[in-house]
């Protein structure tokens, strides 16, 4: 697609929240919605029309994957959360879309049709989805960072083996929301942070976040760039500074850091034909301590007034998806509207 | 070797390859305690503890991260496999047991995991219900373990409110384990409001207020 979409988006001063979520939520049947395409199309839509963003960002769904890969193994629905391989599948497993993936991709289809926005895919990163099919995918991780390699560890050839079946699930429910109309993706790897790779490692070498996160991803971006489709690539994740640089390196259209992160500082680290997104801490946006009404406005104006004089294209946002929090939604979406009414 | 058996400090040789995570030196380190004399209790006092409270302070300090922190966790689980029959034969018990778990409608269990790590290594006998646990069996843990603390963790903003949930089934189930609270979340004001005992913002200052609790 034309970057320089973004780049106008930037320059005119957008500010948007990845917020479908707290919108799905004012519907008396949000659990249901997910399932009808239709509908969880036009939710997003709303999301966006309420929001005033030209994007129809989908629900920040990050199961939808670990879901798709274990039904088609029997797995019952009831087991699948809390599923994890102990030992390497015996074969590496078809690929096919659930229900919910197909009404993902139906809901961007319906936006394509019936909108003028830009519909916009999303999906876990493969090192995030891995994460979740291995009860511990920290030790193997460290470990294969140590020099341990498949042939002499099992829980690095569990990890490598998952790893590799999990690119090959993200790449075709990604490949099946382009073909529904995406524009753009939103690649979600939040479990590419300092929790996974040690910084004391990171310090002697990057190969294994380069091998295990970097390499998958730029995979994702080659494939989406065949379709014309935008990689916007999210990590809200504690990351070192190599972790961005090497995020920058996949150039995508969009680079969403989460509130650790100071965006004028990394500014340095990111071309300019990247949009920086963010990263106000939504996550805290529930507690009137943490975050006292009055305060987002200051922290927005403050956040734009430093972009500025970092020169560095940049979209006021939040630092992840805005979760709507039983008894608190009214706060959040308070504090939302506060930092778009800057 | 003798001599080195008899240190009390974390300079111990067991004690250093726990720190350092070296899994697979553990057994014969733990032997060597053994026939030198030391007690399977007098190890696990001096030498596990010491370096798991080493472990605690590098990672409050940032000189170690979580990797390095399940490394060692994982090479301190080693010498307890061998050391527990030990203890089961003696009679002896930890001083303090804990039940804890990740509350109902969050699956992460990375932090949680942690903490049961550390007050493993602080020798609290550690009763892990695991994930999406319900407030009704955090209180028939607490119950049947006549547990003395109880950790509930939560990394989501959406299920905070099932922690609050649980807090108010032990309070009213008359149950006397104070409750710790913890997660990425959370904040000692929510501890506060949601009438917990106690809140620790990481799993190594998670042994300190455990025992401060505890003693208390």
């Amino acid at each position: 697609m034309n970057r320089q979409y973004y780049l106008d988006l930037a320059a005119s001063g957008l500010r948007m929240p990845i917020g479908t979520h707290l919108v799905l939520h004012e519907h008396a049947d949000h659990k249901t919605i997910p399932n009808d395409g239709r509908r969880l199309g036009s939710v997003v839509a709303e999301a966006a029309r309420r929001f005033r963003c030209p994007m129809a960002i989908p629900l920040m769904d990050l199961k939808l994957e670990k879901e798709a890969m274990l039904s088609a193994r029997g797995i019952a629905p009831e087991d699948i959360d809390a599923f994890h391989f102990d030992e390497i599948p015996a074969d590496s497993g078809e690929v096919r879309l659930t229900r919910r993936m197909n009404a993902v991709c139906e809901a961007i289809r319906h936006v394509s049709e019936e909108t003028d926005l830009l519909p916009v895919g999303m999906g876990i990163g493969p090192f995030s989805l891995m994460t979740k099919l291995i009860s511990d995918p920290i030790t193997p991780v460290f470990l294969a960072g140590s020099g341990a390699t498949a042939e002499d560890d099992d829980e690095v050839a569990l990890l490598e083996t998952l790893l590799e079946m999990a690119a090959a699930t993200v790449g075709c429910y990604l490949d099946a929301q382009i073909q529904a109309g995406a524009r753009a993706i939103i690649v979600c790897e939040p479990a590419a942070n300092q929790v996974y790779f040690s910084p004391n490692q990171l310090k002697e070498s990057h190969e294994v976040f380069d091998r295990f996160v970097i390499d998958l991803n730029r995979a994702i971006r080659n494939q989406l760039a065949t379709s014309d489709a935008d990689l916007i690539f999210h990590d809200c994740g504690e990351l070192t500074e190599g972790m961005v640089q090497r995020f920058a390196s996949l150039d995508p259209a969009v680079l969403s850091l989460g509130s650790s992160r100071r965006l004028w500082e990394d500014a340095a680290l990111v071309s300019k034909s990247t949009v920086l997104y963010g990263n106000l801490p939504t996550k805290q946006f529930y507690s009137d301590e943490l975050v006292p009404p009055g305060r987002v406005r200051k922290l927005s104006e403050e956040l734009q007034k430093r972009m500025r004089e970092a020169g560095h294209p940049f979209i006021l946002g939040s630092e992840c998806d805005v979760l709507s929090v039983p008894g608190r939604e009214q706060s959040i979406m308070a504090k939302v509207e506060e930092f778009l009414a800057v | 070797m003798d001599n080195l058996c008899s240190d009390m400090s974390d300079t111990h040789p067991l004690s250093q390859a726990i720190i350092a995570g070296k899994r697979k030196e553990i057994p014969a380190l733990v032997q060597e305690c053994l026939d030198a004399g030391e007690s399977a209790q007098f190890i696990v006092e001096s030498r596990l503890v010491s370096a798991m409270a080493v472990v605690g302070e590098k990672f409050k300090n940032n000189e170690i991260f979580v990797p390095e922190m399940l490394i060692a966790a994982r090479a301190m689980k080693e010498a307890l496999k061998l050391l527990e029959p030990m203890l089961v034969e003696a009679g002896v018990k930890p001083e303090f047991n804990a039940v804890i778990g990740t509350v109902e409608g969050d699956l992460h269990d990375i932090g949680k995991n942690l903490v049961a790590m550390m007050w493993k290594g602080a020798n609290i006998d550690v009763i892990d219900l695991g994930v999406n646990v319900p407030p009704a069996k955090f209180v028939e843990a607490i119950r049947e373990n006549n547990a003395k603390l109880v950790g509930l963790s939560a990394l989501l903003t959406t299920t905070m409110p099932a922690m609050r949930e649980t807090v108010k089934a032990i309070r009213e189930a008359g149950l006397a384990a104070k409750i710790m609270i913890g997660g990425a979340p959370i904040t000692t004001e929510y501890a506060n409001e949601i009438g917990a005992d106690g809140y620790a913002a990481d799993a190594g200052s998670a042994v300190d207020a455990a025992m401060s609790l505890l003693r208390s």
